[in-house]
Formats: structure tokens, sequence, C-alpha cells
């Protein structure tokens, strides 16, 4: 595929999402243009990557099809910063990045890794597999973490910024590997036509299962993410991600259906909502508002996704 | 029958979560004193009923293969909605005729937008639920007032009593509109439909069925039945608050599922979320019996789901769709 084609075909895909966030970024930067000077572009980025994160980590699951989601992607961030900064940093005193990173994304791989048992292997509705692993998830950070507390490594705190390109980098790089390889083609085939693929020869358990471990190791790392921007150790934090992080995804033009998109959508998409919250918070609305505003546009926006989609298929 | 198909059918589920039920209270009466007593079970029974009355919408939605997650919001908008009106002076059936309709339009627009237009339900009802509770929020300032007039909390009271029964009228007027839900479901045109299109989506269309008025009728008829489940909450609880259908998110679902419904759609009956609700209230009774935290209950109820769909929840492997 040629560059210019392959940029076609992503801006099919993310079509919407993208021309919503040219008009996001426009109003931002008309309304605000003190808090978005190039300057500040560093700062931003660090408060969006989270839910970047978090947008990006859901969407292997959703690719593979047939109900294939994850909603324990929220409280995995919250239970690996709970174990990061209380029981690693604060109880055992390990503050060496080249410990806690492996942890931290040892952590979201067993995790995926018994979502992807529970959901592939034992065969159990994916929304319900996770379900129960959100359940326990949270249960166990709150008994280890009952109330907020602090501090974070130093160096942890600094990829706060600026710097918190370098792990969403990281993600886009990684995910780049991971297309290179047929895996990447077999978990598409899997996603659009389960049946076929498996006659085709794809072992679908297996894909579906990776699928499952990608998003826990990319979980962890979004885990860690939340843990720099918010500098301490928060047991109700966690949780709030998932759905908006699923919200992002769809927004993106990822199929929730499976076998459609990328994680380039998912974080256009996570980025869309970052500027939504942000254009609403400067009209300095009160929360009530805000959120009725956030619905509202969340369903417009699927909407219009939708809409545009169906103006595509005809157009061909 | 061998083993394996022991729990193929979904009879045999339902049958299955009644005896799981039956055997968690059993574990109960055993492990802690008083867990059979009258008291605890009434109130078990109470609780149950208000479950069971906030689950027959997301059962209906779940057999016609869409998800509900706008239950918990119209919930509170209900609970909120009615406890000011009936506080400024309104007559309270005028209350509940103008919270009901109400319900019944936010349903509809869920299943008009998320059907018409070929959307996953998960974000419609999910930012429909939203806009719902931020407008309640915003009409009350976020402090709620009012609160339920005597009859709808003696209806729902723990130490009421319907007649010579000892339990509330709620109880009796559960297993009525359970009885009704049943029948639908299973002898009218409408309950054949229900489970037509959520077996084959594509191919109900093609046996006359409207695939959008039927997902119209049916999300209307789930924001209803949560409309009401906020009324009783009301009742129950004393006081307005916007929150109070938070709990009933994940619960609702975790009910329908462990009673034997599949989350695609075509399979599942209210008697099994029935025997899921009374399963989820013993466990959650028996844990805060046994003196464990808020935390860890929920650790445990997540545990307690997972190893229950995975004894008869499990899916067809792809290779047996073929």
């Amino acid at each position: 595929m040629s560059p210019l084609a392959r940029l076609l075909s992503l801006g099919r895909s993310v079509g919407f999402a993208v021309v919503l966030l040219a008009v996001l970024l426009a109003v931002n930067l008309i309304l605000s243009p003190a808090r978005f000077q190039p300057g500040s572009w560093g700062a931003l980025v660090g408060l969006a990557a989270p839910l970047i994160g978090a947008a990006i980590a859901s969407t292997p699951v959703i690719l593979a099809g047939r109900g294939g989601i994850d909603i324990s992607v929220g409280p995995l961030m919250g239970f690996v910063n709970a174990v990061v900064i209380q029981m690693l940093f604060l109880k055992a005193g390990i503050s060496s990045p080249l410990l806690l990173v492996p942890a931290a994304l040892l952590i979201g791989a067993l995790v995926g890794a018994a979502n992807g048992f529970l959901a592939t292997i034992v065969r159990i509705q994916p929304i319900v597999a996770t379900l129960g692993t959100y359940l326990i998830l949270t249960g166990v950070t709150l008994t280890i973490l009952p109330a907020p507390i602090g501090p974070a490594p130093a160096w942890l705190k600094t990829l706060s910024g600026p710097l918190s390109m370098l792990p969403l980098a990281l993600m886009f790089i990684a995910w780049w590997l991971v297309r290179r390889t047929p895996y990447h083609d077999q978990l598409m085939a899997v996603g659009s036509d389960d049946r076929a693929a498996y006659t085709a020869g794809v072992d679908v358990t297996r894909v579906r299962f990776i699928a499952y471990v990608m998003t826990g190791i990319l979980g962890g790392c979004a885990g860690l993410m939340l843990t720099a921007l918010i500098g301490s150790a928060d047991p109700n934090i966690g949780p709030t991600y998932t759905l908006i992080a699923i919200a992002a995804v769809a927004l993106g033009g990822v199929s929730l259906a499976g076998g459609r998109g990328g994680i380039a959508g998912a974080a256009i998409g996570a980025i869309d909502i970052f500027l939504l919250q942000s254009v609403l918070t400067t009209f300095n609305v009160s929360t009530f508002v805000l959120q009725i505003a956030y619905g509202a546009i969340l369903v417009l926006a699927v909407m219009l996704t939708a809409l545009q989609e169906r103006l595509a298929m005809r157009g061909r | 029958m061998a083993g394996r198909n022991l729990f193929a059918t979904t009879n045999a589920r339902v049958v299955g979560a009644f005896c799981v039920a039956a055997l968690l209270h059993l574990a109960g009466t055993m492990l802690i004193p008083g867990y059979s007593s009258p008291f605890a079970v009434r109130a078990m029974l109470v609780l149950a009923s208000l479950l069971a009355v906030a689950s027959i919408g997301q059962t209906l939605v779940v057999i016609m293969g869409g998800i509900d997650l706008s239950i918990p919001f119209v919930i509170g908008f209900a609970n909120v909605v009615a406890a000011q009106l009936y506080g400024d002076g309104w007559n309270f059936v005028l209350v509940c005729g103008l919270v009901g309709v109400l319900a019944v339009l936010i349903g509809g627009l869920n299943g008009l937008i998320a059907r018409s237009l070929d959307i996953q339900p998960l974000i419609v009802t999910l930012g429909i639920g939203m806009v719902v509770q931020g407008l309640v929020l915003l009409w009350t300032a976020g402090f709620p007032s009012g609160s339920a007039p005597q009859a709808v909390s003696s209806f729902v009271s723990i130490g009421g009593s319907a007649g010579p029964l000892p339990v509330p009228w709620l109880v009796p007027s559960l297993v009525v509109v359970a009885a009704i839900v049943v029948l639908v479901l299973e002898r009218t045109p409408y309950g054949r439909r229900l489970y037509a299109l959520g077996s084959n989506p594509g191919a109900a269309p093609l046996a006359l069925i409207d695939p959008v008025r039927m997902w119209v009728i049916t999300y209307a008829a789930s924001a209803f039945f949560a409309a009401v489940a906020g009324v009783l909450l009301l009742g129950f609880t004393g006081s307005a608050y916007g929150d109070v259908g938070q709990p009933y998110l994940f619960q609702t679902i975790a009910a329908v599922v462990v009673g034997g419904a599949a989350l695609v759609g075509g399979r599942g009956s209210y008697l099994g979320t029935i025997a899921g609700v009374l399963v989820l209230t013993e466990i959650n009774t028996l844990l805060i019996g046994l003196g464990f935290q808020p935390s860890a209950v929920q650790a445990a109820l997540g545990l307690i789901i997972v190893l229950l769909v995975s004894l008869y929840g499990r899916e067809r492997h792809v290779s047996t769709t073929i």
C-alpha cells in the first residue's frame, strides 16, 4: 500500500473523529489561547495521556470481535497504581524503573492472561468475564489501599509532562511492530468473521487469548501513566476510566463488533474526549452541565459516525 | 444425558441457578446464627424484589441482543423527580404517571437511536443515561429534597405485611408481575418476536418483524421498570438520592447472566433472572454476615459470578457454530 492510500484508508476508518479533532482543537485555541499556547502542549499531553493509554489498551480485545471487550482496563490501571506505589515503592522500598516498569507490565500481562483464559478457554461472555475481573480488582485494590497515599518515585513523576509522550510512543511502536507480523492479519480476520477464519486454519482461541494479554500489558502501561499524572496512589480513580475509554474507542472509528480500526483511531477518539472536556471547562459551566454536554456529544458523535459510514457505503 | 450437556438447555440453567441459591441459603443458615430468622428472610426478599424489578428490563433487552447501561441513571432520575415533585405538593399518582411517561420516552429514544443507526447500545445508553443524570442534577442543583408518601414506604417496608402474609405487598406484587412477564415472553407474539430478533437479527425482518419498533418498545419497557424501581427505592430509603441506582448497573447484568441468558441474544428467561437475583442477594448477605469488608465482598462477588457462569454459562466453541 502506498503511503497516500494508507492515509486515505486511515482517514476513512477514523474520518469523523479526525474532523472532530480539528474542530475541537480550533475551538480550544480560540477560547483559551493561553492554555493552548505551544509551550504548554507538553503539559496537556500529560493530562490526556492516561485516557489515551486506556483507550489504546481497550482496543486489541475489541478488534478480536464476537463481543470482545475488556471493562477491567480501568480497575487494572488502579490496581497497578496501588501495587506499584503502596506495595513496591512504599513498603518494599523498590524505586528503580528497571524493576517497577517490568512489574507493572507483568501484572498487566497476568490480569490479561486471566481475562483471556476466562473469555477464550472457559468461554464466558467477555463482558461478564471482565466484569468479574473488574469487581475482583476493585475490591482487592481497596483492600490493599483503603485511602489515597503518596508520593510516587521522582522518575515516574517526571513522566507526567511532555515526557508522557515516551510511554505513548512506546505503545505505538509496539503496535507498529505487531502490525508487521502475520498475527495482526489473523486478529483482523478473526474479528471480522471468526467462522471464516477458523475454517481458513486460524487458531481463533489463541489469537483472541493473545489479544487479551496485549490489552493487559497496555493496561499496565496505562496504569503507570496514571500513576505519573496523579503522582500518588488513589484506589478510586482507575475504575472511572473504563467506560470513557470504551467510548473513546468507539468514537475513534473502531467497530465494537470487531475487525475494523486500530490504536490510532482509539487515540484520536481519546484526544477528542479530552479536548471536549477542555472546551466545556473553559465555559466555566457547572459540572452538571458538563455532564449533560458530555453525554449528548458522545451520542451525537457516534450517530454522526454511523451516518457518515452509511453515506460512504452508498457512495461506493 | 451426558454430564457435559447437563447445563446445555435454558431450563437446566435456571434450575441450576435456583439450586445454587438454595445451597447458599443452607450454607448461611449453618454458618451464621439468625440467618434464617423471619426478619432476615424478609429483608432478603425485599432486597431481592427491588433488584428483580430493576432487572426486568435488562432481561428483555438482553434477550433481544442489546444491553442497557441507562438503568441506574433512570432509577436515580425517577427517585429524585418523584420525591421532588411530591415534596412540591403534587398528587402522587400524577407524579408517578409523569415519571413513567418520561422514562418511556428516554427508553424509546435509546432504542430508536441504537437500532435505526445501528450503533452499539452500550455507548448510546451510557450517553443518554449521563444526559438524564446531568439534567436531574441541574434541576435539583445537586441537592434533591422530598420524600415518598407513606403508602409507598409501607409497600416496601421490611416490617410490613400483606394481609395474612408476613411480607410487604412488594413481594406478592412482584410474584404477579413476574408471572405476567413470563407469560408475555412465552405466550405472546411480542415474546416470540423478541426471541426471534435476538437469535437472528438478520433473519427476523424477513419474518416481518420490525427491528426498530421492537427495540423502541423493549428499551421503553426497560426504562419504565427502572423508573418503577426508582420510586420503590424512594419508599425503601425514605429520601431522594441521585446515585441510588448505581449498584444496579452491574447487578442487573450479573443477575441476568447468572440466570442463564446469553448477552449475544436469543436466550434467557425472566425466571432465570429471578434465580440470578436470589443468588446475588444470598451471596451479598452471606458475605456481609461473615464479617467481610465491602471491598472484600465486591471481590468475592466477582469471583463467584465468574465461577457460576463458567459452570453453566459457557459459550460454544467456534468450531461448533459452522
